[in-house]
């Protein structure tokens, strides 16, 4: 039977309203990790502002542009991290713990519960703070023009379909690699690339940070769209983003079916 | 006589204790070797944001160049070597109740989960340390070779030692607040940053130089680090090798006091009932 999309937003309500009772049980915890997953976001922008206050600079790039990729990224990520990239944690533990099989028994899309039942409270921190770094620093730009919000507008979709195709390779791989909690870590690694300016890597890296594992897209690109700056690669970036999206549902789906229910 | 029979004791117990987590860890060898790969990736970025940094700049902060990328090539395997999880074991034990069957045992919880320690890293000694330093050597041609061996190898048994002593002093939050995933991961940020993991102390404004100066932080990244190069300084203050080692002994005993502190009124605490 065909669900309407009504019906799915009520079951990802009910899981948002869930996640949040259940997290409700450890106030103080929560109140502690919400603030704390923000006060890590604001690490990277504090090494861009130590660095500018001892006179030196990414060449091409003021404080407050570069402060403005890593505000986007913050947003991206605020967004993206309660709202579907909790999949991740969510497949690590079902899996490791032989209890994925409860969601394949319910009469939803195995992936939209995956995702409706990994909603991240904690990471509405990062959200609040995303949005308040945003809007702080984007004052400080007044002449950004309609033509120029337009064009970050659809490279922000972009962005966030990045996180998204991330989340699903990630949560994919670990139907095989069980339990492996380091995915995190490779995760990490990799969008260290789109916090600072492209132009500061070489000529092989930025192409390879574009049209191949585009995480230029989370901030970079859609920062430098922007200000107005001559971004590099944008098409191809956009055109992998797309192919992205596609092979991680496909890679997502392939996957499940090596899920043993073992456990592990 | 009776100490030698107490060392042996405690050597035997580390012993069986570090073997048993080898083999355990041993079996997950997959999930080290991550480590591999995200520890050159974390490298080649902080080279190209301190290559544009340092464009036109000879020296920034008392660092050359070619410092900085030693600086965080060494902060890298320096985190293999000493990497530690006391506090999420203790509280997971706490939290689920299970931290009873430790304390019914005639051994120190603290030992066990040192002994843990020396298991866990002998494993990350040769899967990711090796592996990693060869990588820096011949790939991005880090030469990571102290000046004073004898003090950097002092250095980093007492940075291992403090690192397993705050993080246990951590987990023991555990028995007042049972579930302590925010703590835990506020004291990770505080001690990475106040560590140096994520930028050298010395780019931070001089009066907040002062405040780490007198942090037991300081004595997990940047003290080896600066013993590692020969020569330590902070917030303007310059003191010699043999005396920052005597600093971070200090230190070391004054975690381990902290521990013993919080460990007696904690335990006072502990239900056995979980949650």
């Amino acid at each position: 039977m065909k669900k309407s999309p009504f019906s799915f937003i009520h079951v990802y309500l009910i899981s948002l309203k869930n996640a949040l009772s259940e997290r409700m049980v450890y106030r103080g915890d929560f109140f502690i990790s919400s603030v704390i997953a923000l006060l890590f976001e604001f690490v990277v922008p504090m090494i861009t502002l130590l660095i500018y206050s001892s006179g030196s600079s990414f060449p091409g790039w003021t404080m407050n542009e570069a402060l403005l990729i890593q505000a986007i990224f913050l947003l991206a990520k605020g967004i993206a991290f309660p709202f579907f990239f909790g999949i991740v944690f969510n497949i690590l533990i079902l899996i490791r713990e032989g209890s994925f099989d409860i969601l394949l028994l319910k009469p939803r899309s195995i992936l939209f519960l995956s995702i409706a039942t990994a909603i991240d409270i904690n990471s509405m921190g990062k959200l609040l703070g995303g949005i308040g770094f945003f809007v702080f620093i984007i004052t400080r730009f007044p002449s950004i023009g309609p033509a120029q919000w337009a064009a970050f507008g659809g490279l922000f979709l972009l962005s966030l379909s990045v996180f998204f195709s991330f989340a699903l390779f990630l949560s994919g791989t670990l139907f095989v690699w069980v339990g492996n909690s380091r995915m995190w870590e490779i995760f990490n690694t990799f969008t260290l690339f789109g916090m600072y300016p492209q132009s500061i890597y070489s000529q092989p890296v930025q192409i390879l940070i574009t049209t191949a594992i585009p995480v230029a897209l989370l901030a970079s690109l859609p920062a430098s769209v922007l200000l107005g700056k001559e971004p590099v690669y944008l098409l191809p970036a956009g055109i992998v983003a797309g192919v992205l999206l596609c092979a991680g549902i496909l890679f997502w789906h392939g996957m499940l079916r090596r899920y043993t229910s073992a456990g592990g | 006589m009776y100490f030698l029979r107490k060392a042996a004791i405690i050597f035997n117990t580390i012993k069986a204790v570090a073997f048993v987590t080898y083999k355990e860890w041993a079996a997950y060898r997959s999930h080290i070797l991550v480590s591999l790969f995200t520890g050159p990736i974390y490298f080649l970025v902080q080279y190209f944001i301190w290559k544009a940094v340092y464009s036109g700049h000879e020296v920034i902060n008392g660092f050359t160049f070619s410092q900085i990328l030693t600086y965080f090539g060494l902060a890298t395997i320096i985190n293999y070597l000493i990497m530690d999880f006391a506090d999420w074991n203790l509280q997971m034990l706490i939290r689920t109740g299970r931290f009873i069957t430790y304390i019914l045992r005639p051994l120190s919880h603290r030992l066990f989960a040192f002994s843990q320690k020396v298991g866990h890293r002998v494993l990350g000694f040769w899967l990711e340390f090796i592996p990693v330093y060869l990588l820096f050597f011949f790939v991005f041609g880090i030469r990571l070779i102290p000046a004073k061996p004898f003090w950097f190898i002092v250095s980093l048994i007492l940075s291992y030692s403090i690192m397993f002593f705050i993080n246990y002093c951590v987990g023991m939050f555990a028995f007042w607040l049972t579930r302590i995933f925010g703590v835990m991961e506020m004291f990770r940020i505080m001690r990475n940053l106040f560590a140096g993991v994520f930028i050298p102390l010395s780019f931070f404004p001089i009066t907040i130089q002062k405040i780490f100066f007198f942090l037991p932080f300081q004595f997990i990244v940047y003290v080896p680090f600066r013993v590692f190069i020969g020569s330590y300084e902070l917030a303007g203050i310059t003191l010699s090798i043999p005396l920052v080692i005597l600093f971070q002994a200090f230190m070391l005993g004054a975690v381990m006091l902290v521990a013993e502190i919080i460990w007696r009124f904690g335990i006072r605490r502990f239900t056995g009932v979980g949650a």
